[in-house]
Parts: C-alpha cells; sequence; structure tokens
C-alpha cells in the first residue's frame, strides 16, 4: 500500500533520514519507536508529504506520490494523520471541525457528513460535544475528535504521530482505547509511539528508528523478547 | 480680571465669527483623509501582506514578495510628510483635489503597516493548524480561507484600530499640502488672533476625544476576542 525507497530528507545541514526502505501492506499496524531526534516523525510526515523527500520516491496505492506531476491534496484525502498536538481547528465547532474537508472537497453533502460524523462521534461517545470548541474539550477529548475528524474522510491509512505523548496520564487510555478499535477494524496504521504496551498488543510490526534509519523490523513479540542490535536493547531497558 | 481674559481668549478662538465651525470642517477634513487611507491601506496592506508571504514550490520568495519587500521598505524608511509632499508637489501636481492626494499618499504609507500587521497576523497562526488542514486534503487556498485567515483576523483587528489611530493623529501633517484640517484650521485661528495656546488645546482636545472613544472600542474588542478564545 505504501512503499518507500531509498527515503532520504535533509534540513538544511542536517541529514535526518538516510535511506530508508519500507513497505507497508494494507491491514498492517505498524508502530514506529526510537529515540529523540532519530526521524521518526520525519519519517511520517514523508508519506503524507508534509515534508518533502531531498531522495527518493514514496509510492501510495501505484503511484509515486513525489512527484510534482502528483495532485497531492488527492493523495492526501486518503491518508488520514493524527498530530501529538491534535491541532483542531480553533474557529470551528467539532462538528465543522469534522465536515470541513468532506464538504469542501464535495465528497459529501452537509447533510451527509453531519450525519456521518454524529455516527463517528457517537462511535467515541462524544456526540453531546458536536456544537462544543475545541477549547472547550480535555485533552484526550481533543484528539479523539482529531481521530474522527480524519476517519470522516474514509482514509485508507491512517498515521499517528506521538497521538498520546501530550495528555494527562488518565487521558492515555481513552485515546488508546479509540486507536484499538480502530485497529480491529482493519485499518492500516503507521504510529509513532513510546507507549510499548500499545505497540506489544496492537502492532503487527515494530520499527526501531535510530539515526535516520530503520535499525531493526520484527513482530511485536521477536522485538521485545530478542531484540538484535546493541542499540535496541540499551533502548529498550531504559523504556520498559 | 483673570476670569474675563480666559473668557475673551476662548471667545475669539471658538465663538467669534462662528469659528467652531471651521473646526468642526477641519475635523471632517482630517476624518475624510483619514478614513480614505484606512480603507485604502487595508486593501493594499492586505494584497501587500500575501505577497509577501508567497513562496515558490522550492521554498524560495517570489517576485511578488521581493516588490512587497522594497515597497515596505521604502514607505519604513521615509517621513510620511515627505510622501505626501511628493505626492502632492510631484507625483499628482495637475490634481487639485487635496483630500484625495492626501488620502492616497496616507494610504499608500498605511497600507506598509498593515501589510506588516496582518503578515503578523497570519504567521501567528498555529502551524499546527494549516498541517491538519492539507493533510486532510485541503488545498493551501482552503486551508487559508476556512481556517488560517479566521483565525488570523482576530490577531488582526486590535492592531488594525491602533493604527486607524496612529494614522489619525499622523494626518496631522497635510496642512503643508494646503488642507485646512483640524490642525491646520487650529494654527490659522491662532494667528489671526495672537492667542495660539486656547485654540491648540481646542484640536488637541478634539484628537484626544476621539482617539479616545477608538481606545475604548479597541479595550472593548479585545475583552471580547479573549472571551471568545476561550468558548
Ligand atoms: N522543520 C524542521 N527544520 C529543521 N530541522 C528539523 C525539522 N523537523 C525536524 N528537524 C530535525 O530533524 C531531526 C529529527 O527530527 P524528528 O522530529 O523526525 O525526530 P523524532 O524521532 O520524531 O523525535 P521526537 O521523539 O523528539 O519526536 C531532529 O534533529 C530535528 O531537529
Ligand atoms: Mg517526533
Amino acid at each position: 500500500m505504501i512503499i518507500v525507497k531509498e527515503l532520504y530528507k535533509q534540513f538544511e545541514e542536517n541529514q535526518v533520514l538516510r535511506g530508508v526502505n519500507y513497505h507497508i501492506h494494507p491491514g498492517e499496524k505498524i508502530v514506529v519507536i526510537g529515540p529523540s531526534g532519530s526521524g521518526k516523525s520525519t519519517f511520517l510526515r514523508c508519506l503524507n508529504l508534509l515534508e518533502t523527500p531531498t531522495g527518493g520516491e514514496i509510492w501510495f496505492d501505484g503511484q509515486k506520490i513525489n512527484d510534482p506531476k502528483v495532485n497531492i491534496d488527492e493523495v492526501r484525502r486518503h491518508m488520514g494523520m493524527v498530530f501529538q498536538h491534535f491541532n483542531l481547528f480553533n474557529n470551528l465547532t467539532i462538528m465543522n471541525n469534522i465536515t470541513l474537508a468532506p464538504v469542501k472537497l464535495k465528497l459529501m453533502t452537509e447533510e451527509e457528513a453531519k450525519e456521518n460524523a454524529l455516527k463517528l462521534l457517537r462511535r467515541v461517545g462524544l456526540e453531546e460535544k458536536a456544537d462544543a470548541y475545541p477549547s472547550s474539550l480535555s485533552g484526550g477529548q481533543k484528539q479523539r475528535i482529531a481521530i474522527v475528524r480524519s476517519l470522516a474522510m474514509n482514509p485508507k491509512v491512517m498515521l499517528f504521530d506521538e497521538p498520546t505523548s501530550a495528555l494527562d496520564p488518565e487521558m492515555v487510555g481513552e485515546v488508546l482505547e479509540v486507536m484499538k478499535e480502530l485497529a480491529d477494524s482493519g485499518m492500516t496504521m503507521v504510529v509513532v509511539t513510546h507507549e510499548m504496551g500499545f505497540a506489544r498488543e496492537v502492532g503487527t510490526k515494530v520499527l526501531f528508528m535510530d539515526e535516520g534509519n530503520i535499525m531493526e523490523e520484527n513482530t511485536p513479540a521477536e522485538f521485545f523478547s530478542h531484540p538484535k542490535s546493541p542499540r535496541l536493547q540499551e533502548f529498550l531497558s531504559k523504556v520498559l | 480680571m483673570e476670569q474675563s481674559e480666559l473668557i475673551r481668549k476662548i471667545t475669539a478662538a471658538f465663538l467669534t465669527g462662528d469659528r467652531w465651525m471651521l473646526y468642526l470642517k477641519g475635523l471632517g477634513i482630517t476624518m475624510q483623509v483619514a478614513v480614505m487611507a484606512a480603507v485604502l491601506g487595508v486593501i493594499i496592506g492586505t494584497v501587500a501582506a500575501f505577497m509577501k508571504i508567497s513562496v515558490r514550490k522550492n521554498g524560495k520568495k517570489t517576485i511578488l514578495a521581493h516588490i512587497a519587500n522594497i515597497y515596505i521598505d521604502i514607505i519604513r524608511g521615509t517621513p510620511s510628510v515627505l510622501q505626501v509632499m511628493i505626492m502632492y508637489f510631484a507625483i499628482l501636481a495637475s490634481s487639485k483635489n487635496g483630500v484625495l492626494i492626501a488620502g492616497l499618499s496616507f494610504g499608500i504609507n498605511s497600507g506598509a503597516y498593515v501589510a506588516e500587521i496582518i503578515r503578523a497576523g497570519i504567521l501567528a497562526v498555529d502551524k499546527g493548524q494549516t498541517e491538519a488542514g492539507r493533510s486532510l486534503g485541503l488545498s493551501n487556498f482552503q486551508t487559508m480561507c476556512s481556517i488560517v485567515i479566521p483565525q488570523a483576523f482576530k490577531n488582526v483587528l486590535p492592531p488594525l484600530v491602533n493604527e486607524f489611530i496612529v494614522l489619525l493623529k499622523e494626518t496631522a501633517i497635510v496642512g503643508y499640502v494646503g488642507l485646512s484640517d483640524l490642525t491646520r484650521v487650529a494654527n490659522q485661528i491662532a494667528s489671526k488672533t495672537y492667542d495660539f495656546f486656547t485654540p491648540m488645546i481646542g484640536a488637541a482636545v478634539i484628537y484626544f476625544v476621539i482617539i479616545k472613544i477608538l481606545t475604548k472600542l479597541l479595550d472593548r474588542l479585545e475583552r471580547r476576542m479573549r472571551r471568545s478564545d476561550n468558548r
């Protein structure tokens, strides 16, 4: 579904991604872990071209998307993204946060979008917040809405960049719960996280990123019980 | 004796020959120039702001951005009195419509400051808002219109009112190009009555009251915005 070939990304002098290769299949739940600054966010953001790769190729559904001729807006409709800091639209109600893109992009009528939004809100238990503004919500509620907002576009894949890192500890669970349900529903997911429990329980593959590349990749069971590289062993000993 | 002298001066400054009407007319000119300049300034400033933040696909500045930069630089780097005089005596020397020339000149002047206000207002909107919009598949333009600009509007409104206040006071120099604005009227009456103090104080009070009203409106505006921020 997503194929990454020799992906390089450089910020000025700083070489952040150094030739990453990876293949994500439909239905997989890829969990990405690694030390701070290793390029996890950059990798994820290259997948939907929020960052423009300086080298290599990103293929999505049989199309090379880091090509000037590709309409990236069209591609992004099929790739949801959830951010560490939620990034709900502050000027819009929850309902309008969810319906804005489907309606603006003429994928649904206003009524259809609203109906769909209510259905999704019910799924995360937040339908009574439809007319509220983001600033009146807790972090956990905001993140659940952010997930719903992406889902309203019926994406084929969902990208998560540390979705629970900005949350108070007591709210982490409610967001992970929504993500687990989403995983169970068959969604293809790429999740950058520090939640090792989630990686173990939900991941189909766990990747260890270090110094701009994927240093190790394995099924969660193997990954955590038999880490091969010393760097990963050291990393796991710190976080587990 | 002291008191009767004061009354005489006030009478001469404001009442003799219905002079108070001259102040009002002067104020009318001041307001015409200021409002015209403000409207023009907002239009020019908005265009210049969007020119200035425009980037090419490769992340470099566009030619439009460079043009906007030059315009802003020149305006901010020269005194507004000179700008008005250049406009009046050189560029539009054939026109007799002083109010129009002054309004135009101040509009071009104000546009540079408004451009910076609007640019700052747009840049102050969290980058995450744009990223969220773009990641949903909205175009840059759609994201700007539906998300960034409505939020920037709140950042921008208070400094815009402030800019209008500055503008209103700055127009006091249009006397240099022969306009009888509030300041000039006071000056003319002063030289007729040989009493400078009273007419000048009169004019100052009028400016002060109008600006006080604007500041009060601004205060209320800012309070409303702050409230709607934590809806
Ligand atoms: N927009 C940017 N401009 C310049 N440098 C950047 C930018 N974004 C990231 N970097 C740099 O790229 C490197 C990798 O950053 P990245 O955010 O991908 O790391 P990360 O693995 O997600 O770390 P964290 O766990 O802290 O989120 C860092 O050195 C960072 O400073
Ligand atoms: Mg990161």
